[in-house]
């Protein structure tokens, strides 16, 4: 693993079995990210993006091969382990927005940290904090619904920040989105990057997309091309 | 934010889902409340103070063989016993009820003071009953549900004895578990039906409890080897023989409860579930961002019990209101229906027509359910007499919460386990 690198991937495989056929989802990717990179993961429709990330993020097992993330090799972790991990750890960000409708914005920020020993004042400078930092401070007592689809997006991305975590991964967080809120989404990730340091690594088809990145990989039939 | 907050408020997520689960919940414990309390008035019927001196002493061949008149000088004439008194139930039918649905005594007035000292009569009311042989007294409950008053002639046509009597009534009486019978001259009915010389009962007053075991066993050894043996027991051991015969209707009672028990199961398991599933994306997100299975199953297993706990909430508590405090539940369930009222009237703003429609209509039964139970006021005129009492005793209230808990529990057994298996990466692919 080089020095700067948050993310080490060796010779990973992923491997589905559909009844009598294995389909091979990722196959022997060795891969390195650096720490405050902004990564875009491109590909056609079943190269294995979203399954490469969801490995990294924690939520999948390879087949074969190992991802270390901070050092800590996550195919070893338990499941009760990963979610102590990843609470710390991962900033999701999803194309369909996946707010809880039932939460005001504020309240879905909130949720990663219901999970923490953090009092009630605690969690609410850092969600207020969080909703500073997308714009949204003014639009925390609103629902889902009341909230546009860029501005949904937005509070995701603030609710995958608020713990603080030095990774947000993001799978196609602009697919639903028309192109002006597309813009702001991107540039929301490019500041988590520059700015703040933070790894993003991000699931695209679009290169205008790609091109907000500090380095974009390209995938197709499960192995790095290019 | 708390935890608790967002179990509430994802409970709340559907309301009129949330609403009938817990009105489901509500009912089914209500009539599983009802069932065990009318079971328990069954096999354990409410006593007197003063039952714990009283020896009933009947035929010893069949309640239903009378006594000869003879005996009672000679239980009189017991050590240990303070009054006799004939006790002869007279089976009559009141004006055109196809039932009887109250009981009348034939018995000595000169003695019922001291035989039932509980029974509340004003010295006047009781002097009248003496002194006219044809006069009777009526239990509250009963001259209130029928509105009988002092000076009423009611006549009693019997389904045992050949005869009919005209009774007038001369007192109300108050102050027993049970004031809802007619006692009357048993001298009355020895003339209406030929004075045979034979009473249906004795009812034995004991001097003190040590005397009791005493008396009763000297009462069945005074007419052993006779042609009338009789077979003497405490009053209590009287009411509960009546229980044995009451064998199939216990279990009877039993299989329903259980049937009870178990339709609810299936609908709080479905709702549960059903509610699980459309959340299934979700909860797959949780997962995502940090919560472990036992968090999730811990709000599974809270929204549940919850949605149970405010089932047996209304559903037993309501029960409780209507039986002890019945009134006040008719007033409580009319201050529902001007709830449900405002409700119909947001339906209404929203166009949701048809939604306020069918809400309408179940509020009108409701009304008219609230009005029928304030208007009555009692179980007992609610019943037309039927029921006098019906105790929501600890151990009921114990049941119905067990039975509430267990429902939580096995409720989300099934949905817990799909979220047991549910990869965050299958859950995110989830459709909504």
């Amino acid at each position: 693993m080089s020095a700067q690198s948050i993310v080490t991937i060796r010779e990973l495989s992923k491997v589905y079995r559909q009844g009598e056929i294995n389909v091979v989802a990722l196959n022997n990717i060795s891969l390195d990210i650096a720490e405050g990179e902004f990564l875009a993961l491109m590909g056609p429709s079943g190269s294995g993006k979203s399954t490469l990330l969801h490995i990294i993020a924690g939520v999948d097992r390879p087949t074969k091969g190992t991802c270390q993330v901070q050092g800590v090799e996550v195919t070893k972790l338990n499941e009760s382990q990963l979610a102590d991990w990843r609470n710390k750890n991962v900033g999701f960000v999803f194309q369909t927005f996946n707010l809880i409708p039932v939460l005001t914005a504020f309240e879905n920020v909130e949720l990663p940290l219901l999970l923490t020993r953090l009092n009630s004042k605690q969690r609410r400078q850092q969600v207020n904090t969080a909703l500073e930092l997308v714009g949204l401070a003014d639009r925390g007592h609103h629902l889902p619904k009341q909230l546009s689809g860029g501005q949904e997006q937005r509070t995701a991305i603030a609710r995958a920040i608020v713990t603080d975590p030095k990774l947000v991964i993001a799978d196609e967080p602009t697919g639903n989105l028309d192109s002006g809120s597309a813009q702001e989404i991107l540039n929301i990730l490019q500041m988590l990057s520059q700015k703040l340091g933070k790894t993003v690594i991000m699931v695209t088809h679009d290169p205008k997309a790609a091109a907000f990145g500090s380095r974009s990989i390209h995938l197709e039939k499960g192995e790095l091309t290019g | 934010m708390t935890t608790a907050g967002f179990i509430l408020r994802n409970a709340l997520r559907n309301k009129r889902r949330a609403t009938l689960s817990v009105l489901s919940v509500a009912a089914s414990l209500f009539l599983l409340v009802t069932l065990q309390s009318v079971l328990h008035e069954m096999t354990v019927p409410p006593s007197d103070v003063g039952a714990a001196l009283r020896v009933i002493v009947r035929s010893k061949i069949s309640l239903a063989n009378p006594l000869p008149a003879r005996q009672r000088a000679i239980i009189e004439r017991i050590p240990g016993v303070e009054a006799v008194s004939p006790f002869s139930w007279f089976g009559g039918k009141y004006k055109d009820d196809e039932q009887m649905r109250f009981a009348q005594f034939g018995v000595d007035p000169k003695v019922l003071p001291i035989l039932s000292p509980e029974s509340r009569l004003t010295p006047q009311e009781y002097e009248a009953w003496a002194a006219n042989r044809t006069a009777c007294i009526v239990g509250r409950l009963t001259a209130d549900l029928r509105k009988i008053k002092v000076g009423d002639r009611i006549p009693f046509t019997s389904t045992i004895y050949p005869c009919t009597l005209e009774l007038t009534v001369a007192g109300i009486y108050s102050g027993t578990v049970d004031d809802a019978n007619v006692f009357f001259h048993h001298k009355y009915l020895d003339e209406a039906c030929g004075d045979d010389g034979m009473v249906g009962t004795w009812w034995v007053k004991v001097r003190s409890i040590d005397q009791m075991q005493p008396v009763v066993a000297a009462i069945n050894k005074a007419f052993e080897n006779t042609s009338a043996e009789v077979r003497a027991e405490t009053e209590r051991a009287f009411q509960l023989s009546f229980i044995s015969m009451m064998g199939d209707t216990r279990k009877f009672i039993g299989w329903i409860c259980a049937a009870v028990g178990l339709a609810l199961l299936f609908v709080t398991a479905s709702t549960m579930s059903m509610t699980i599933r459309e959340r299934m994306r979700e909860l797959a997100i949780l997962k995502a961002v940090g919560y472990r299975l036992r968090e999730l199953l811990l709000f599974i297993l809270a929204e549940s019990l919850s949605l149970a706990a405010a089932g047996a909430l209304v559903g037993v508590g309501g029960a409780w209101l209507l039986y002890t405090h019945t009134k006040m539940a008719g007033f409580a369930l009319a201050l529902v229906c001007a709830g449900v009222f405002v409700w119909v009237v947001q339906m209404v703003r929203h166009r949701q027509y048809l939604g306020a429609v069918v809400t309408l209509l179940a509020n009108g039964l409701l009304g008219l359910i609230s009005l029928a139970v304030v208007t009555h006021g009692s179980l007992f005129k609610l019943s037309q007499g039927y029921i006098h009492y019906l105790h929501i005793t600890p151990k009921i209230i114990g049941i119905a919460t067990a039975v509430a808990s267990v429902l939580g529990i096995a409720a989300c057994l099934a949905p817990g386990w799909a979220v047991a298996r549910l990869s965050v990466v299958r859950g995110l692919k989830t459709l909504d």
